[in-house]
């Protein structure tokens, strides 16, 4: 993702011209589809059947165990006008991107800031920032949030120590959201790493015809950095959202795949999992996994659309 | 894209054909030895005296050979439905009174009934226990042990604070006795009275059949109005506003099992449970816990004897005979009941029964002891509960949520879980 090749203009030559001789040009084809045919049959076998398979199951009643009843858009239709928690997951999930995309980039962006100097040391504190990352939405770490923030955890000990009483932060649903949060700005490794890389990208010589006019650090900040890194903050942007909306095991293991408590971290694929397999209604939760895509779809779309107006790709006239 | 080589095609086509080979794993053929596979959930201890009955079952049956399986309940059943679903489910497969229904109705299990009373004996089994497996008139499922309801609490915080709680037999006590028991310990400060109870439809159960009615009618539907539950849950919201029962950050975290529960993370000196998981709170309690009957204001009781957990066999299961025999032999045979002790409380089979409980110790003989003295106020099973139970179940616990954090009253909360429930029947 770095903002030169894809726009110099010589980088959009045609390809040289195919040498004569359809036979070579064939066998060249064939080699290459032997060469693509594990990633061919993996993807149809494991992607596309089985997305087809769901859109196919949305329009069904399909109980797992009896084969699928054909309902039209009944499920849709259901889910739309006669399911109070579909919009409720919705709604939780909307809360949770909203909060936690910011927070997650704003941290990684700080830190690979702050990571960026040279400094003694900086590679070990680069790889305790990215070690929570390595360990991504695993089980293990979702319990460890949990133990943490319960009732008489460790931060309701250390905060009624300081003579803060809050209780346990998962175990009451105006903060059980928000511990979900934490957990994911915690694990801002990955967006970190990349934004570091893009920082190197950007030419020394920009800083120092900067200081040379006398711009202090936050004019630096502002009027160099962040526009050069933009492509790279739209990279992590769009890669974040669409992970913070498909967000499962950490509210999974938090709320004992309850949601609760009161259905405060009732996360959207929680509630698609709920359906699909302790109320076994694996046609209405293949519906909701469409409406969920052609959601974050739509919303990729808008911020691709409005990058237009703040990613700024080196080369480029302003 | 070009057309491709013929040679690369055949290879294209070789390489599908082996994954859709592989992806669709054989099942095996009837001829040489049988396999069974035998899951249930459990902790360690039900594992280890499970795995040591079949292995028992195993040197007598040298023909057939037993996989088994166990994990935590959720767990359990988040890959029971997949496995099933995808033709891979297990032959031998345990389940609870939410889930039998749930299983029966959607064509799952095999009807027991050609082998009643042939190769699986159920004789030695009191027909009150078997009715529990039953749904619409077939035997779908048997008991895999009997359980009641019970009040497991520490005496300690108790007489402390001057509560008295009836545990010898033929004695009772009100619900008025049991709010005032347990405002006296949570006035005392140290610990709730008990842990809220109203989450769970197992409880509310009970109170509704002292007051005449049903959770469930005969035909699978709601047996009580909001009217009935609003009541009840505004009688346990009394009780909590004086530490009587647990505050509702503790009890949004209850699920059933032994380590979440109020008495043993030391929240609550009392709970009310199955006493089939008896055994489970001595072990992470350590000793001291006693035992009470619930409290009724009738003579009708409302406690019954109830199949903690039933074992059934699956519809598709290539080799039900062989599942039936180790079924039988779970339920029937001295020496696996031996085996197995109160670890799915207390064995369904009378004759192993008294053999069990005349050796128990412990938690063992605590829950033996418990069913005696409470013997006469023990009803018959309630039956089976329809499908969409599990959903009903966990429902009624996300609507209790809400009431116990104050974000809605307990009338309305009640007029939900109606609708809810009513959905879930329907499906």
């Amino acid at each position: 993702m770095t903002q030169s090749a894809l726009t110099r203009p010589d980088a959009l030559d045609p390809p040289p011209p195919a040498p004569a001789g359809t036979a070579r040009r064939r066998r060249g084809q064939g080699v290459a589809y032997l060469f693509l045919s594990p990633w061919i049959v993996g993807a149809a076998l494991l992607t596309i059947g089985p997305m087809v398979a769901s859109l196919y199951l949305s329009f069904t009643d399909y109980d797992l165990f009896d084969s699928p009843e054909w309902v039209g858009f009944d499920n849709y239709a259901t889910m739309f006008t006669g399911d109070e928690r579909f919009w409720h997951a919705a709604w939780t999930t909307t809360e949770y991107v909203l909060l936690s995309v910011p927070l997650k980039l704003a941290l990684a962006l700080a830190v690979a800031l702050l990571l960026n100097r040279p400094r003694r040391g900086v590679g070990l504190y680069r790889s305790a920032f990215y070690a929570p990352s390595l360990l991504g939405a695993s089980v293990s770490v979702a319990l460890a949030w949990r133990a943490l923030f319960s009732t008489d955890g460790t931060v309701d000990e250390v905060l009624a120590g300081l003579g803060i009483d809050t209780g346990g932060w998962v175990d009451q649903p105006r903060y059980a959201l928000l511990t979900l949060v934490a957990l994911a700005a915690w694990q801002f490794g990955a967006p970190m790493v990349i934004f570091l890389a893009g920082l190197k990208q950007v030419p020394r010589e920009l800083y120092e015809a900067a200081a040379i006019d006398g711009a202090g650090p936050a004019r630096r900040l502002f009027g160099i950095t962040l526009p050069m890194l933009s492509p790279v903050i739209l990279f992590n942007l769009v890669l974040e959202t669409i992970n913070a909306f498909q967000a499962f095991t950490g509210a999974f293991v938090v709320s004992s795949g309850r949601g609760g408590p009161s259905d405060s971290t009732l996360l959207y694929p929680l509630y698609l999992y709920q359906r699909g397999f302790t109320d076994f209604r694996m046609g209405y939760a293949s519906a909701m996994a469409w409406v969920l895509l052609v959601v974050v779809a739509a919303l990729t779309a808008l911020v691709f659309r409005s990058s237009r107006r703040w990613v700024f790709y080196a080369g480029e006239d302003r | 894209m070009g057309r491709m080589s013929r040679r690369a095609a055949g290879l294209l086509v070789g390489l599908l054909s082996a994954s859709a080979a592989l992806a669709g794993c054989g099942s095996d053929s009837a001829d040489g030895p049988v396999t069974l596979r035998f899951v249930w959930w459990g902790n360690e201890d039900r594992a280890k005296v499970t795995r040591e009955a079949v292995e028992e079952f195993r040197r007598r049956n040298p023909d057939i050979r037993v996989e088994t399986e166990y994990s935590g309940y959720d767990a359990y059943f988040q890959k029971l439905s997949t496995q099933v679903a995808g033709g891979a489910g297990p032959d031998l497969l345990q389940l609870d009174r939410a889930t039998l229904g749930e299983y029966a109705g959607r064509n799952v299990l095999a009807a027991l009934d050609e082998y009643v009373g042939k190769a699986l004996k159920v004789d030695r089994i009191s027909p009150d226990l078997l009715e529990g497996g039953k749904v619409d008139g077939k035997q779908y499922a048997v008991a895999g042990g009997a359980t009641t309801q019970v009040l497991v609490f520490d005496p300690t915080h108790f007489e402390a604070a001057g509560a008295r709680v009836p545990t010898a037999a033929g004695e009772r006590w009100t619900w008025a006795e049991f709010a005032d028991a347990m405002a006296k310990v949570g006035a005392a400060g140290t610990v709730a009275g008990t842990t809220d109870f109203g989450w769970a439809v197992d409880w509310f159960e009970v109170w509704l059949r002292q007051h005449g009615k049903r959770l469930y009618t005969a035909e699978g539907g709601l047996g009580f109005t909001a009217e009935d539950l609003t009541r009840y849950w505004e009688s346990i919201g009394a009780l909590r506003a004086g530490r009587g029962a647990t505050p509702a950050e503790v009890t949004t975290k209850m699920d059933g099992s032994v380590q979440n529960s109020g008495i043993v993370t030391r929240q609550a000196a009392s709970e009310i449970g199955y006493d089939s998981t008896v055994t489970g709170y001595f072990g992470a309690f350590g000793t001291g816990l006693k035992l009470a009957p619930l409290p009724s204001d009738v003579a009708e009781t409302g406690m019954a004897a109830l199949p903690p957990v039933s074992f059934a066999v699956a519809r598709r299961s290539e080799h039900k005979e062989a599942a039936v025999k180790l079924l039988d032999f779970l339920l029937n045979d001295p020496a696996a009941g031996k085996l197995l002790g109160a670890s799915r409380g207390v064995p369904p089979n009378e004759e192993i029964r008294a053999q069990v409980c005349a050796a128990a110790e412990g938690g063992t003989k605590a829950v033996c002891d418990y069913e005696e003295a409470q013997k006469d106020k023990i009803g018959p099973a309630f039956g089976a509960w329809p499908t969409g139970a599990s959903a009903i179940k966990r429902d009624f616990q996300r609507t209790y949520d809400d009431v116990i954090f104050g974000r809605v009253g307990a009338a309305d909360a009640a007029r939900r879980v109606i609708q809810d429930a009513e959905k879930s029947l329907g499906s």
